[in-house]
């Protein structure tokens, strides 16, 4: 197996509020190949923003990361300063946030946002810039690239705005993307299209995707890999291919069965009973396990490990001894 | 844009009109002899005031006496001025220039701290930097401007001798009326330096301190206060987060991104806040004796000079129309996405 180009190992974040202390990523460990998309699925407060922010210490000020690291090129993100982080951020580690219209500052024009990424890392001059940020834009299938460099992000359309951040992403060809959710906020046709160009240049440029969604759906378009995320917790990781195939994890099973299909024709789709743990609360067994179909006695006393087989990994006690 | 602008401006009549024919229609509930009284000096001529009413018609209806003074205005005459011994436009033309100068003094110094501290509070949320911001401001809010002022005059004039109250002084009345000094902008500040009278400026700025400072302190604390909320407010969007992201230094991330979009809503008070010192000095020139069109209106009121009234009015009515407009443009100037229609 090659290399990989960033590893997180036995990631911790936990946020402070006046509530108390809450959770959010408990021991997460993934290696992301070079050149793969990796998908983090799950579902709303199941870790998976949380996760992603923290590679650029990105998180809001409530959030901390209590333990773990995270490895690129040799070096613990989470240990640099924040002049040495700020090298990283955008020019080898960018990111695309889910709501692409407010991700964007509105009393700036594209043009400005655009070149304000080159000159943070590279010393240019202003009109080599512009003319970097016009090529970007047309690459990214904006028309007009040079006239809309001017106009404001409430002149762009949703799915515009979302161009204009990879554009602004792309801009110093990083080894990896972490798009949180990036077409979350599109309508469906506009989502494809996205979809399509991220893949598009994610093959041109050989980087690497984390690519998080709730979407299972958008999953198995893009992703090369799948990690599904349950509070906090990794329940099942595979080769994207064989999870959709045959997927190992009983909450897995469950998020795929709940997929509407066009082949099959059903009065309701079978949705997962119960709600996940609440922020919070840390169940002493499987988090998974008051609302599993399989569950025995001792899931709900002991969390199981991560169960490595070939490249699969899955947090189940099913998978013991297979 | 065009179109707004007619509209706004159409405002301003209706705005001029509502204003003075409210306190014209006041100043009816005084006798004729009384109004009458103020241009007769004399009591040895008391008889004369009958001819004065009669002069000026007096008694006539409010209306017709409403529509002369119209009539007049749109002459530019605004009529005599027993108070300030001038007709009232001159007055106006004399007394504007310093008001002026102190709201523009005063607005730098709001604006500049204010902005300073509101941003420095947001960005050190809870810390010892919010703290004194916030402890100034609630103490901005909580003091009186007459009890600051007299304050002030007690500490730096009357114990510290730092600065001078009152009227401009005798060298310097005697050279700004002088055949030397040319008048370029009506401003002193400005004038006295465009004449190179550096003493002029001296004494100019020394008058202006303590109005100002003292006018400063409520603005000042409303100031921090909505720009430390608005800061708060944008550095909790995804857009900061985005520029952090692209590798952008904090500075960059606080004043270019974030500090952009706060200052939006700081622009608006500013202008509000400015046209308001315009007429409402009031207070601390008579506190001051600082020779502005706020004193003059003070004197016309207290010795019922009814033209002094009115044109001071009339002069801040047209103010307040016209501030209004130039701060909504430079809203537009700040906030692409506004567009006036």
């Amino acid at each position: 197996m090659q290399e990989p180009v960033l590893q997180v190992e036995d990631l911790h974040v936990t946020f402070h509020t006046d509530l108390g202390t809450t959770p959010a990523v408990r021991g997460l460990s993934y290696a992301l190949p070079k050149g793969k998309i990796l998908a983090v699925v799950g579902e709303s407060g199941s870790g998976k923003t949380v996760q992603a922010l923290a590679i650029l210490n990105l998180l809001p000020s409530t959030a901390q990361v209590t333990g773990g690291k995270i490895l690129y090129q040799g070096k613990n993100l989470l240990a640099l300063k924040n002049a040495q982080l700020r090298r990283i951020r955008g020019k080898k580690i960018a990111m695309i946030f889910q709501d692409p219209g407010a991700s964007l500052n509105p009393v700036l024009t594209i043009g400005e946002q655009l070149c304000e990424t080159l000159h943070a890392h590279e010393k240019i001059s202003k009109p080599t810039a512009r003319k970097r940020a016009a090529e970007l834009l047309s690459q990214v299938g904006i028309q007009d690239a040079e006239k809309r460099l001017d106009e404001y992000p409430f002149q762009f359309s949703g799915g515009m705005c979302q161009r204009v951040m990879i554009a602004m992403a792309l801009a110093l060809h990083p080894d990896v993307l972490i798009a949180d959710e990036p077409t979350t906020a599109l309508d469906v046709t506009v989502q494809a299209q996205i979809l399509k160009l991220m893949k598009d240049l994610q093959r041109q440029n050989g980087m690497s995707v984390i690519f998080i969604t709730h979407n299972l759906a958008v999953a198995a378009q893009v992703a090369d890999e799948v990690l599904v995320l349950y509070a906090g917790q990794c329940m099942e990781h595979a080769p994207a291919a064989e999870l959709f195939k045959q997927p190992f994890h009983p909450y897995t099973q469950g998020l795929l069965n709940s997929l509407a299909s066009v082949h099959k024709k059903v009065e309701k789709l079978p949705a997962i009973a119960g709600n996940p743990p609440r922020p919070g609360e840390v169940l002493p067994g499987c988090p998974f396990a008051p609302r599993c179909a399989h569950a025995q006695a001792r899931c709900f006393e002991q969390c199981p490990p991560l169960y490595t087989n070939s490249f699969r990994r899955t947090r189940c006690f099913l998978q013991e001894g297979k | 844009m065009m179109r707004f602008l007619l509209r706004r401006l159409c405002l301003l009549p209706l705005v001029v009109l509502g204003v003075t024919f409210l306190l014209f229609f006041l100043t009816q509930r005084l006798s004729p002899e009384m109004r009458a009284s103020l241009y007769v000096k004399d009591p040895r001529q008391m008889g004369a005031l009958e001819e004065v009413i009669r002069q000026y018609g007096l008694r006539d209806n409010v209306f017709r006496q409403y529509g002369r003074w119209l009539k007049n205005v749109a002459h530019g005459d605004l009529g005599y001025s027993p108070s300030a011994n001038m007709p009232v436009a001159q007055a106006l033309k004399k007394y504007l220039p310093a008001t002026i100068q102190l709201a523009f003094v005063t607005m730098v110094l709001v604006v500049f701290f204010g902005v300073w501290f509101g941003a420095a509070s947001a960005v050190h949320k809870d810390k010892w930097q919010d703290n004194v911001a916030r402890l100034v401001s609630v103490g901005g809010f909580s003091l009186p401007i007459f009890v600051l002022g007299l304050l002030l005059l007690m500490v730096f004039y009357g114990k510290l001798h730092w600065f001078s109250p009152g009227g401009y002084s005798i060298q310097t009345d005697i050279i700004i009326h002088g055949a030397g000094f040319k008048t370029y902008t009506g401003f002193l500040l400005v004038d006295s330096l465009l004449n190179g009278q550096w003493r002029v400026f001296g004494d100019v700025l020394n008058h202006l301190v303590l109005p100002a400072l003292t006018l400063c302190i409520g603005s000042f604390a409303l100031m921090v206060r909505v720009m430390r909320s608005s800061m708060l407010e944008e550095l909790g969007k995804d857009y900061v987060r985005t520029a952090r992201a692209k590798g952008l230094t904090e500075y960059q991330v606080i004043y270019k991104h974030a500090g952009k979009n706060a200052i939006i809503p700081v622009i608006t008070l500013a202008g509000i806040q400015f046209i308001r010192l315009l007429g409402g000095t009031v207070i601390v020139e008579t506190i001051f004796d600082y020779p502005g069109i706020g004193r003059f209106g003070v004197l016309a009121a207290q010795q019922l000079d009814i033209a002094g009234i009115l044109g001071f009015s009339l002069l801040v009515a047209v103010l307040f129309v016209v501030g209004n407009l130039l701060c909504d443009l430079l809203y537009t100037a700040a906030d692409p996405r506004i567009r006036l229609e």
